[in-house]
């Protein structure tokens, strides 16, 4: 081997913790690179061979009644390759525990195989062909535990089904299973899929010869044109009273998935490069105090006759070895880490298509960024080789001037610090780059540990929001059809009720020029008690007689402000779109709507005195009470949606401990090479320390109160750092369907402030040996570098 | 005897810029070195020897004047050649030693072989230096004549034509001192090496072949010992 290679191996060794600390940050971003953008790419494969192999569809429509004939005429349509219609519709489920309210959505099959949205069979056989045959979703059947064989009795209009399941089988459309878009969680055990028969789902729904549901595949080479072909569909279908059209992007499943598979990914590019760019400004800072250091070595380098490029090569081997060493060991850790995400996807998603694919080329894509991230540091951190002139370099450099710091000059203060204070604070002055440097990478290990704790309170916060301010009723009672106000009347005599209030909710297409958005608009007395509007500064709005408040994500995605005019379209056969003025903006955490004055809001049907549901507040058991009750759809308990919310928490602490770790390993590695490189560079000064009489003790209490008072400032800049790094997390968060709220209570600053306190302490204590080394004799007699 | 030139240097003068003042360092300085010759430059601090043995190393470049090594020019040299002269044409003994501190005797003259041509062999070298059991020793364990000792076996071990020795005896005790002025001596005879070496301490230059006197960057008087005094006989 080079004797300069050996020369930099015993570099290593001796700077072994250096070197390790930095490789795991190396190996950390590798491994979250590889493995992340692994899972994506497998994932999103995954998804797309499923939607192959099931024949997803592109287009599905909402209608109330369309007859078989119409759908066949879609076919006429340019770029239209497939036009099929189903039944839809989602009833009651009869289950031991009358309390229980379990709905379950029933989907009719063609009798012929290979049509669209078809089911993927996983256990038992297929759907047999009498009409008591039935197919239940994969994640419903395990939630609820039902197996081939079993019975399962739906309700439907009026009437007791019990259906014999034939076989568990996965959908396409229902990857991620959740009833609506108002639901937040996915609730497997409260809301399932089956598969009927269609000659079954004609006659029990009233369906004889025709379909609720159109779903439409269009040809690969008109992928581009969808938004037209949705129109010319909206238009040709009209009169069957369409009621939603959704294309494959906004499809519930596909867009919860496309946004995980994103997720992935932005996490997969982010982590890796903030992780590597701190590993990267870290070898900068240690290499460059390293060449300062060797100085005297590298002069006699070049006085043997080596070169500017084999000296700097020497040094930027460092780094080049902190990159090979953590890419191979990164990519060792990166393949059983993507089997284990993607085992837990496969869990978690249910796609039975889900297989772990090895894509070589994300290790050669991390092994070149890496490469450059350790190359260009190194080669930064080095470069003042270049300036070192060979007669120069015998020389000892030139004290550095030790002028007074601007403290010294304000007497009061200075007089009253104590000596050793004194000497804490110059040498925090004196040397303003390294100062800056720990006090950044405090603030940033402060911020970065602040998003945990901050998104662990995300999901409590938005629903104390949502269900303690902005609505407070207790349940969200819907009808099966529109009611005179009367039917309310008999509400009272079937429950105990505390208050309530009529509600017309209608879905309508909101139009703004070429921007829409189709969401339940909800009519409600103008003096609500229940709802609570506060437009985005926080002061309260209320409904007025004329026109619409929108919830802020869908004033925003609409692009309107108050003041403008947007079109209601009316989804039901034969009605006229209204124009109508957009009078607030509210808050809104889940979901997106639009509220009407309910006067306002009957005007727009056309239809005195309906309602379509109510809002109560009862302690009452409202929902077994009300359980077989004719013309109730569903009996919303905000309770349920609680409890439910509690479950996802436990997985929440999962990413959180994980969030903070990456935070805690961060701050470990600044504090520590941070500190190592300190006391490297003042050997001679704490050597004098040591010969004049103090302790290794005392000197580990002045580098400790130094650091001390870095962490101070570093947590301090940390806050509005933090802050602002946690509304990036929010708006990256949120969706259409949920706004996260910006709550930052004083309790997460200071539980962040310790998080970090502890990390830097971590750190500080694993730098005491090399203080306890330093060996002050040999440091002050030798010159030898 | 007919005495080949190795060095020629010519008119140089070395400037250097402090603030507004301009400091000559040398001052018109000329001499020749010859093949085989033992030249000792005598100065106190500050008379600019170790400008002038900076400048015949290829570590520095005069603001004017030539100098020429084997008859080539290396005033005109690039900093790649100039890399290069050191490698192959020069070795350097420093005061301090300067040895690699995380490397052992025998890596730090590998360290200076490596790199070039007509190295020696290093054993030999070693030997020759009286450090056959110190081989594997790291700087730390070694005394410092000891450590004198692996600079000077680095300095020879590539074979260049000119050992250059910036005050190697000026850490040392007496007696150390002498031991490697005789090595220094010996290495003379036995390679019929050119070594300059240059020192503020009046006797060495009873040893040399030819003693040559600075003052303020000057040379203000050369000698030629025809009867050099053996190291052993010098006493400080």
């Amino acid at each position: 081997m080079k004797k300069l290679d050996v020369r930099l191996f015993r570099l290593i060794k001796n700077a072994k913790g250096q070197f390790i600390s930095l490789s795991v940050m190396v190996i950390l971003a590798l491994t979250i690179y590889v493995s992340f953008s692994m899972v994506a790419d497998n994932l999103n494969d995954s998804i797309f061979s499923y939607y192959e192999e099931t024949r997803f569809g592109d287009i599905f429509i909402e209608v109330v009644k369309i007859p078989k004939t119409a759908i066949d005429k879609l076919h006429s349509i340019e770029g239209i390759e497939k036009a099929e219609g189903r039944i839809s519709q989602d009833v009651p489920l009869r289950v031991e525990d009358p309390n229980e309210k379990v709905r379950v959505r029933v989907v009719s099959l063609p009798k012929e195989k290979g049509g669209l949205n078809s089911i993927y069979k996983l256990e038992g056989s297929d759907l047999k062909d009498h009409a008591k045959s039935v197919m239940v979703l994969q994640q419903f059947a395990d939630a609820r535990g039902i197996a081939p064989g079993d019975k399962i009795v739906p309700y439907i209009a009026g009437r007791e089904y019990p259906l014999d399941t034939a076989g568990i089988v996965g959908s396409p459309e229902y990857i991620y299973l959740m009833e609506n878009e108002q639901a937040l969680l996915p609730a497997p055990e409260k809301f399932g899929v089956i598969y009927v028969n269609e000659d079954f789902a004609q006659s029990v729904f009233g369906y004889q010869g025709s379909y609720n549901e159109v779903m439409i595949k269009i040809r690969d080479d008109y992928g581009d044109r969808i938004d037209h072909i949705a129109d010319a569909i909206e238009d040709e279908l009209e009169r069957y009273g369409v009621k939603r059209i959704v294309k494959r992007e906004d499809q519930l499943s596909h867009s919860m998935m496309m946004q995980e598979v994103e997720q992935l990914e932005v996490m997969a590019a982010t982590i890796t490069v903030l992780f590597l760019m701190v590993a990267a400004v870290i070898i900068n800072v240690m290499l460059s105090r390293i060449v300062k250091n060797d100085r005297m070595s590298i002069g006699v380098m070049k006085a043997l006759g080596y070169g500017n490029f084999s000296i700097l090569l020497h040094y930027t081997k460092f780094s080049v070895l902190i990159g090979l060493v953590g890419s191979l060991i990164g990519i060792i850790f990166s393949i059983p880490l993507s089997e284990a995400f993607t085992n837990l996807y496969i869990m978690y998603m249910n796609i039975p298509m889900f297989e772990m694919k090895i894509y070589g080329a994300y290790f050669v894509y991390g092994i070149v960024l890496t490469s450059v991230f350790c190359v260009l540091s190194g080669l930064m951190g080095a470069r003042s080789v270049l300036k070192i002139l060979p007669a120069d370099s015998m020389r000892p450099e030139a004290p550095k001037a030790g002028g007074r710091i601007w403290l010294e000059r304000v007497k009061i203060i200075w007089k009253h610090i104590s000596f050793s204070w004194k000497m804490v604070i110059r040498n925090i002055m004196r040397n303003k780059k390294r100062a800056l440097f720990l006090v950044a990478g405090i603030a940033l290990t402060y911020s970065i540990t602040m998003v945990p704790t901050f998104m662990s309170s995300v999901w409590n916060n938005l629903f104390k929001l949502q269900y303690g301010e902005f609505q407070t009723m207790d349940y969200n009672i819907d009808f099966a059809v529109p009611m005179n106000q009367s039917a309310l009347t008999e509400l009272t005599k079937l429950i105990q009720i505390d208050d309530m209030e009529p509600k017309v909710e209608v879905p309508f297409e909101l139009r703004n020029g070429w921007k829409k958005k189709a969401v339940s608009v909800i009519g409600i007395p103008k003096d609500t008690v229940f709802y609570h509007f506060r437009n985005p500064k926080g002061e309260p709005i209320h409904l007025q007689d004329q026109g619409i408040i929108l919830s802020e994500n869908l004033a925003k995605s609409l692009g309107v402000h108050i003041g403008d005019e947007i079109i209601l379209k009316n989804f039901m056969p034969d009605k006229e779109d209204k124009s109508i003025r957009v009078k607030g903006i509210t808050k809104q955490y889940l979901g997106a709507n639009a509220y009407i004055a309910l006067e306002a809001m009957r005007e727009v049907m056309g239809e005195k005195g309906i309602v379509t549901g109510a809002i109560i507040n009862s302690q009452d058991e409202v929902v077994s009470k009300l359980k077989d009750v004719k013309n109730i759809k569903q009996v919303q308990s905000v309770q349920d949606m609680k409890n439910s919310f509690l479950e996802f928490m436990d997985m929440m602490i999962y990413s959180v401990g994980v969030f903070m770790l990456f935070g805690g390993i961060l701050g470990f590695a600044i504090v520590y090479n941070v500190t190592i490189i300190s006391i490297s560079e003042r050997t001679m000064e704490f050597s004098s320390l040591r010969v004049m009489g103090f302790d290794k003790k005392e000197i580990y209490k002045m580098i400790t109160k130094e650091n001390g008072v870095m962490t101070v400032l570093g947590v301090l800049i940390g806050m509005p750092l933090g802050y602002s790094m946690c509304q990036g997390m929010v708006t990256s968060l949120s969706t259409d369907l949920y706004t996260i709220p910006l709550v930052i209570e004083p309790a997460n600053y200071a539980v962040t402030a310790a998080a970090t306190m502890f990390f830097v302490t971590l750190a500080q204590l694993a730098t005491i040996r090399k203080i306890y080394r330093l060996n002050f004799m040999e440091a002050l007699k030798n010159r030898i570098s | 005897m007919e005495k080949n030139i190795l060095m020629q240097v010519e008119n140089i003068n070395k400037f250097y810029q402090m603030g507004e003042v301009t400091v000559a360092a040398n001052k018109d300085v000329s001499l020749q070195l010859y093949e085989g010759e033992f030249v000792v430059i005598l100065g106190a601090s500050g008379s600019g020897k170790s400008t002038l043995l900076n400048i015949l190393g290829g570590m520095d470049l005069p603001t004017e004047g030539k100098v020429f090594m084997e008859g080539e020019e290396i005033t005109r040299y690039s900093d790649r050649k100039l890399t290069a002269y050191r490698r192959e044409k020069i070795g350097f003994v420093f005061q301090f030693y300067n040895l690699m501190a995380n490397l052992t005797s025998r890596e730090n003259v590998e360290l200076a072989t490596e790199i070039c041509k007509n190295a020696l062999d290093i054993d030999e070298v070693l030997d020759a230096v009286g450090l056959e059991d110190r081989k594997d020793h790291f700087p730390a364990q070694l005394s410092g004549g000891e450590q004198q000792r692996v600079a000077i076996a680095r300095a020879v071990a590539k074979n260049p034509s000119l050992l250059l020795c910036d005050e190697p005896t000026g850490a040392l005790d007496f007696r150390t001192g002498i031991k490697i002025l005789s090595l220094l001596k010996e290495i003379n005879k036995k390679y019929n090496k050119t070594i300059v070496i240059i020192t503020h301490n009046v006797p060495i230059g009873e040893m040399a072949d030819r003693v040559i006197k600075m003052r303020s960057g000057e040379i203000v008087e050369t000698k030629i010992n025809s009867n050099p005094v053996p190291p052993e006989r010098i006493e400080w």
